[in-house]
């Protein structure tokens, strides 16, 4: 940005006010979490809003030992790890496919993948664990890591599709007329070229995958991933508030890293892909 | 064979690799998704085990609560343009280097990472009658509003919550689009002294199109169907069934009133109502990733 | 109690051949660490009488335990052992569980999960409704704590007084979930349903014209326009922005539980014993107050389970004298079975509870009724609340709801 005037500085100044106000409406939950986290319950029944006054580590404590988050933070690396592996890799390929290579019938096969993104989870929740039974997938980490993909791919193919199709002509075209070598161009031409999509989608997925409840209760009922914990901590009648923070801090810590450690990756990865034509 | 044909089919080998890449996406969407589909589709003419054939259709059109649950939803989609253009407006505040614009940018997509477990905890108490929100109007001099309990105001704020807790995401996408924006023809632009405001609508917005319509693809699908964990903290579905959409009255009906087959045939007008979004959607998706 | 151990044992030692066997069982209990003991005493009696047999407890989310279970039953895939809400969650689930009779001896609250001769469920604990009050709010608005009100007439008084005095309201009130007005049903139904009314009401045959059915909405109403309610009451959960409302005393009463939570075990750990009451919910023209109990929650076997034998010895084991003492001293909450001895649990307000148990019992209306039925009563309470219908309006509404799920 070179030279911006002093009429636009005093707009965009205005504009930094609501937007500040904003920006602590979005950390006043991490405060309030961490906050409420160090209480006891009737602490926190008594003064929800205040500071706490003797922080307590308890909380954490149970959380991590009595409602088994320290199996179920495992569980959940595994499995998000690998379904965001496998759906990075099968998106790239149908995306590659879809967005360079000729065949007949690509369109409707866009059609079909894109139409399948609009069925909702609710939708086929019976036939989908009637499925699973069939496959003898439940209760197995690899089966919600396919349940998993399935649900987040048709978003995923789409993005590496239109990524690829926005790629400049000459750099496609080289490798569809490069002929027969598909693997090597796949892997070795369109792989690099497509992490700054890759990355978005990576960091999209994990917090999907991460953060999904439902899909995991019904595939997953012995060893539970974090979130499934947290919700079950939440009692039938009364939620100890302090204890569900503390499961939520520890559960969202990663993710929150994760983000701040990647968000230059990001934008600094969108800004190498977008190879001006 | 015409050469323009051979390129639109590709050559033998090219079409065996695409089969085979498409291989894995296809065999998991139809394993996962299209399958439990159609059979949830035959689901919905039975009640426990018994065929009763379109008797729950006919139910579904009678029930006034699932109507009501419609009209939320049409209510829901008519709020569309606000979930669209208030990321667009920060982003673009943001690339135009508002002070303290990186911050916010890592700020914004917290809300996002949180689950709506604690958004609702949260929310669920500044909402409420005697929460901070009225507490804080009263200072200014107006008067206390059920937010969450009146049935005029309630389905606002669950919308309000759920824009909160997403629009972060789609200032990233955003940014992600202006930075594709060249900058080049912005700076002629300046140079040739067009204002803020003219370079903003004349060449910033229209670049964005695409991203525009992808981000109210992704919203639209969003909103219908991932608002059952802020509902279900924030409001029950109520007042009445002022908060009630289909995807909560699913779950209504699957579990608590143990009528699997009618929450199957009430899942069919949900997917059929997609479809019907979808339809505009695919022929904007399938443009813009020019396929 | 032990011959009867030994006799199931030595059955199930000629029945069963020694292999790794595991029994599966749902709650949404066993993730709450004041249960740990019950769970992890539970655990070690059944393995011990059945050494090699495992014993899984899983804790659903109870938000999603009814379709969960609803889903896991339907594909043949469920679990052994389930916990299970008395009253029509248990009894429209009656396909898909193992019918307990045999074993139901020595339980109160049995009724809440037996339909058609069959018992699918025992009880472990016994759950009711009865209003808590605040003594020392009652001597602040000049009231007499020592006399809670027995009549309607009493009570509109105490709440005149109550409002009078300015600083709380009569009633603390949640309805977010409706359940203000689930409770309601019950609590208005209690003084005047016969045995016949119940019958009829649990088969959706009373109309909601019927003068005791009316009787409902019209109190609801007429509770609401004399202002005895919290404000806000349709933003405010009954679990438990309600109950914390009472807690921290800004409420004079409030309608509370026997078991699980908000009952005098919790009430008495905020408010100090010597400032708790409490009281059956009067109404008009009734000579006296009822206490309206049942079986709250308990403990079924599926009828897929692979293991009958095994999962009834866990449930005879999960619902025995010596694993609901303890549920029932670290929980608060009232045991269903009778060889728990109910003297080690202590306090004047529970003392005036189980008198009025014995005295003027009532059944729960609520817990019977059609669940169809009962959410579309939960609606209009929270749209009567906000006076945006009448209540003939809402009787029309009842009407057709209750005749659209016969």
């Amino acid at each position: 940005m070179a030279t911006v005037g002093r009429r636009e500085r005093k707009i965009l100044w205005a504009a930094s006010v609501p937007m500040a106000l904003l920006a602590l409406s979005c950390i006043y939950p991490l405060w309030f979490a961490i906050n409420n986290a160090l209480k006891d319950n009737r602490g926190y029944i008594l003064d929800r809003f205040g500071w706490v006054n003797d922080p307590t580590f308890e909380n954490f404590v149970t959380a991590w030992g009595r409602a088994r988050f320290s199996e179920y933070f495992l569980n959940s690396v595994v499995v998000t790890g690998g379904a965001v592996a496998v759906l990075l890799i099968t998106a790239s390929l149908a995306g590659f496919a879809l967005a360079v290579l000729r065949f007949p019938y690509r369109r409707l096969v866009f059609i079909v993948i894109l139409a399948s993104m609009m069925i909702p989870v609710q939708v086929v929740l019976v036939p989908f664990y009637k499925t699973i039974i069939g496959l003898g997938l439940l209760n197995t980490r690899i089966g919600l890591i396919l349940s998993y993909t399935a649900f987040f791919l048709p978003f995923s193919v789409y993005l590496m599709a239109a990524f690829y199709a926005a790629l400049p002509r000459e750099l496609t075209e080289a490798a569809r007329v490069d002929g027969a070598r598909f693997w090597q161009v796949w892997w070795f031409v369109m792989l690099p070229l497509g992490t700054p999509a890759l990355i978005t989608l990576g960091i999209l997925n994990t917090l999907y995958c991460w953060n999904d409840v439902l899909i995991s209760l019904l595939v997953l009922q012995r060893e539970r991933t974090l979130m499934v914990g947290i919700t079950a901590l939440r009692g039938e009648y009364s939620t100890n508030v302090p204890l569900l923070a503390a499961g939520i801090v520890l559960a969202a810590a990663p993710i929150v890293l994760i983000y701040l450690v990647f968000q230059r990756r990001i934008v600094a990865g969108i800004a190498a892909g977008a190879v001006k034509g | 064979m015409s050469a323009q044909r051979r390129k639109a089919i590709g050559s033998k080998a090219e079409r065996r690799f695409a089969a085979l890449f498409l291989l894995p996406s296809l065999l998991l969407l139809l394993i996962f998704r299209i399958i439990p589909l159609f059979w949830g589709f035959t689901l919905s003419f039975s009640e426990n085990g018994e065929w009763i054939g379109a008797d729950n259709y006919v139910r579904a059109v009678g029930d006034t609560n699932f109507r009501d649950s419609i009209v939320n939803t049409l209510l829901l989609l008519a709020t569309l343009p606000i979930w669209v253009m208030l990321p667009m407006l920060l982003a673009i505040l943001i690339h135009q280097g508002v002070p303290g614009g990186k911050l916010y940018r890592a700020v914004y997509f917290l809300p996002a990472v949180l689950s709506s477990v604690i958004v609702g905890a949260i929310f669920n108490i500044v909402l409420r009658y005697d929460g901070s929100l009225n507490a804080a109007l009263k200072v200014i001099g107006i008067d206390a509003v059920d937010w969450l309990g009146s049935s005029s105001t309630a389905l606002g704020s669950l919308i309000a919550v759920q824009l909160w807790s997403t629009f972060g995401m789609s200032v990233l996408i955003f940014l992600s689009g202006l930075s594709t924006v060249p900058d080049d023809i912005v700076e002629a632009a300046r140079i040739d002294g067009a204002r803020f405001w003219q370079r903003l609508f004349l060449i910033v917005i229209p670049s964005l199109r695409p991203i525009i319509e992808f981000v109210a693809v992704v919203t639209t699908i969003g909103v219908l169907t991932s608002m059952f964990g802020l509902i279900y903290v924030l409001t029950g579905g109520g007042p009445g069934t002022s908060t009630t959409l289909p995807e909560f009255l699913i779950w209504l009906e699957q579990g608590r009133l143990n009528r699997p087959g009618y929450a199957a045939a009430i899942s069919m007008f949900l997917f059929s109502m997609m479809a019907g979004v979808a339809y505009l959607q695919i022929r904007i998706m399938s443009r813009n990733a020019n396929v | 109690m032990k011959l009867k151990l030994a006799l199931l044992a030595s059955t199930i030692v000629t029945g069963s051949a020694a292999m790794a066997q595991e029994l599966t069982v749902w709650d949404w209990k066993y993730s709450d660490p004041v249960t740990a003991a019950y769970y992890d005493s539970a655990r070690e009696a059944f393995e011990q009488m059945h050494p090699g047999v495992t014993v899984n407890f899983v804790a659903q989310p109870h938000d999603q335990y009814y379709t969960l279970l609803g889903t896991a039953l339907a594909s043949g895939e469920g679990p052994d052992v389930v916990l299970l809400h008395g009253g029509s969650q248990t009894t429209s689930r009656g396909a898909d569980l193992a019918d307990l009779s045999g074993m139901s001896e020595g339980f109160s609250g049995v009724d809440a999960f037996s339909a058609d001769g069959a018992t699918y469920a025992l009880p472990l604990t016994i759950q009711g409704f009865v209003v808590y009050y605040n003594r020392a709010l009652y001597e602040q608005a000049g009231l007499d704590p020592d006399a809670p009100p027995a009549n309607w007439e009493a009570l509109t008084s105490v709440c005149d007084a109550i409002i009078a005095e300015g600083s709380v309201p009569c009633f603390a009130m949640g309805n977010k979930e409706g359940f203000g007005g689930e409770f309601h049903v019950t609590l208005a139904t209690a003084n005047s349903f016969t045995a016949d009314d119940y019958t009829a009401w649990a088969a959706g045959e009373m109309p909601w014209t019927d003068p005791k059915a009316r009787a409902i909405v019209d109190l609801w109403v007429q509770m609401n326009e004399g202002g005895w309610f919290s404000r806000g009451a349709n933003s405010t959960a009954k679990f438990m922005d309600e109950y914390e409302m009472f807690m921290r005393g800004e409420a004079a009463h409030t309608v509370g539980l026997l078991s699980d939570v908000a009952h005098w075990k919790q009430f008495d750990d905020f408010l100090m014993p010597e400032n708790l009451g409490a009281f059956a919910f009067p109404t008009p023209g009734a000579d006296h107050a009822a206490l309206p109990f049942a079986g709250g929650i308990g403990w079924a076997v599926t009828a897929q389970s692979d293991e009958q034998d095994l999962a009834k010895d866990l449930v005879q084991i999960l619902t025995d004298g010596d694993r609901e003492a303890i549920f029932a001293v670290d929980t608060g909450a009232l045991p269903a079975s009778n060889a728990v001895d109910t003297s080690t649990l202590s306090s004047p307000t529970l003392s005036v509870i189980l008198t009025l148990m014995q005295e003027h019992p009532a059944g729960m209306s609520h817990a019977i009724m059609n669940q169809a039925v009962l959410e579309e009563w939960k609606r209009q309470s929270q749209v009567l609340l906000n006076g945006d219908i009448t209540a003939d309006e809402a009787i029309e509404a009842m009407e057709l709801a209750r005749q659209s799920n016969m």
